[in-house]
């Protein structure tokens, strides 16, 4: 399944426009073929085509292709896909579906989207809190061989 | 089974010219709109909420002019359920839970924290009629209470069990998103969450370790729930006539300076101050946990010095309090300057009768109280009188 190349968009996208809401006839998540066979269908359509290619285009970018690889990515796509072309007043209000086939992935997957370890994080991690650092835990949470009113 | 993707050059990024690998202006979209897209997906994982779009109303100012309506909500302690019944109460939400209180104020006097377990829910809550409000010319304002600045203190003595669990569902989403966010190039690496933080305490139950870690990242000044929610508190807030304040204000506290209070504890939660006053939030006299005007008993209300106290600030008439549950429910205390509001709705505290106080032009003080056949076990705090509205009685 590849792109549709022709749908290219030679002048660049300007940031103002592609926040503009636009008048969507799609009320459920479309899936990537319906994204496509959409996009030829109301090629017509100047606004929905210009959001159907933006969106499309905007997978295509490099910085989010760490996000679209990995167990849950096919789900990630969906979801963002869904998002940028919400033009709910709640953005992101109309992907209930995609949204939640994203969590069960993320659920079932945890190391989905890894943590990146630098080096600056580990040499944060060798810093040890002050041995001040206390809470006041409630009753119910302290140990039962320390008398519950110590404050630890 | 993704699509092929063919890398085509810039145009259709919205990024510079360069390698795949050259970093994007900052304010190139795409990231940002992963940005949003992640905190969207977190939020809705969290609470099931989705926020209107941003951005959220500008900081509350610490005095307003008299208002056609003005609803006043005492403490809600984590319960979701009992909040809502109150605002659908007072007509501030309909069936939906959308707000349907046009241009009415909501003023919610603190302590939202502990007790309960949807102390997020609740804050998301109010976050999204806050903004649904501002666009009909409504307002809603939140109000720290003493449990709030306790738990950004790491005071966890009143937390419930499944208030842990809620912050520790949010720790783990919030994770993930951070993580996510971290994926994309061109977004700044967020922060480790737990920086700082030890990774055990003694004499813990092991169990809440990990719950109680994610409640301190939360909500330790420059947390994201203390920066997103409360730092968007007052402490004290003035309209028109009516004074609204957790505990109670004294004296020295209008000599501080009420707009002063309002900006050191918010600076203190966002980090911009290492420090608030004690003798401001958390001594017995302070404003957060102040009990001289709100005695269930009213005649044992110091009503001298809550007069001294109204005297001092221009224009101000009463005091409207919550911070100490009233079992009979709401009631004025000296000559009504004194309302009490805390009706200790919670199922964690003595799950009260949802009320509400009702200030307007055209009918003044009003108490709107539930329909008592809602309660069956209630009927020893049934009022006597009618459904719906009662004037506020005078005890003292």
């Amino acid at each position: 399944m590849g792109q549709d190349q022709s749908k290219a968009v030679d002048s660049p996208a300007d940031p103002k426009t592609e926040e503009s809401s636009s008048p969507s006839a799609h009320n459920s998540p479309p899936s990537m073929e319906s994204l496509l066979a959409e996009a030829t269908a109301f090629g017509n359509e100047d606004a929905n085509a210009s959001l159907e290619a933006k969106a499309q285009k905007a997978l295509e970018c490099p910085c989010i292709q760490n996000l679209r690889s990995g167990p849950c990515g096919s789900q990630f796509s969906a979801a963002f896909l869904c998002f940028l072309k919400s033009t709910a007043e709640e953005k992101g209000s109309d992907c209930v579906q995609p949204f939640v086939a994203l969590q069960s992935c993320i659920q079932t997957n945890p190391n989905a989207f890894p943590k990146e370890v630098l080096e600056n994080d580990e040499a944060e991690t060798q810093e040890k809190p002050s041995e001040d650092y206390k809470i006041i835990p409630p009753r119910w949470a302290v140990e039962p061989t320390t008398s519950p009113k110590t404050k630890l | 089974m993704s699509p092929v993707v063919l890398i085509r050059g810039v145009a259709g990024c919205w990024s510079p010219v360069g390698s795949r690998r050259s970093p994007q202006l900052p304010n190139s979209p795409l990231p940002n709109l992963v940005s949003s897209f992640v905190d969207t997906f977190v939020d809705f994982s969290v609470t099931g909420i989705f926020l209107p779009n941003p951005p959220s109303p500008p900081f509350s100012k610490t005095s307003y002019p008299s208002h056609d309506r003005l609803i006043a909500v005492g403490d809600l302690h984590g319960d979701l359920l009992k909040s809502k019944q109150a605002l659908r109460l007072a007509g501030l939400i309909d069936s939906q839970d959308r707000w349907s209180g046009g241009s009415s104020t909501l003023v919610q006097v603190g302590d939202v924290l502990d007790r309960g377990g949807q102390e997020l829910k609740i804050l998301y809550f109010l976050e999204k009629l806050k903004r649904q409000a501002v666009k009909v010319g409504g307002n809603v304002i939140t109000m720290n209470g003493n449990h709030e600045i306790m738990n950004i203190d790491r005071n966890f003595f009143c937390v419930h069990p499944s208030g842990l669990d809620e912050f520790q569902n949010w720790a783990g989403w919030f994770s993930t998103g951070n993580n996510m966010k971290q994926l994309c190039d061109g977004l700044q690496k967020p922060k480790d969450l737990y920086d700082g933080i030890p990774s055990t305490f003694p004499g813990i139950k092991q169990q809440y370790m990990n719950g109680f870690r994610a409640r301190i990242a939360a909500l330790r000044p420059q947390g994201p729930i203390a920066t997103r929610f409360l730092s968007k508190n007052l402490t004290v807030l003035v309209v028109g006539e009516s004074v609204f304040v957790h505990g109670g204000i004294l004296p020295e506290h209008v000599d501080y300076g009420l707009e002063r209070i309002n900006e050191d504890v918010r600076d203190w939660i966002t980090g911009s101050r290492e420090t608030v006053s004690s003798d401001l939030v958390r001594t017995r006299n302070s404003l957060l946990w102040l009990r001289k005007f709100s005695n269930e008993t009213a005649e044992d209300c110091d009503c001298s010095l809550l007069e001294h106290a109204l005297s001092t600030i221009p224009g101000a008439r009463r005091m409207i309090m919550g911070h100490t549950i009233q079992r009979g429910g709401i009631n004025g205390a000296c000559n009504n300057r004194a309302i009490r509001i805390d009706v200790g709705m919670s199922q964690g505290c003595i799950n009260g009768l949802p009320e509400v106080l009702e200030i307007s032009e055209d009918s003044g003080l009003r108490i709107l109280t539930s329909n008592p056949s809602d309660h069956q076990n209630r009927h020893d705090l049934l009022i006597p009188e009618q459904h719906g509205p009662r004037e506020v009685e005078v005890q003292a």
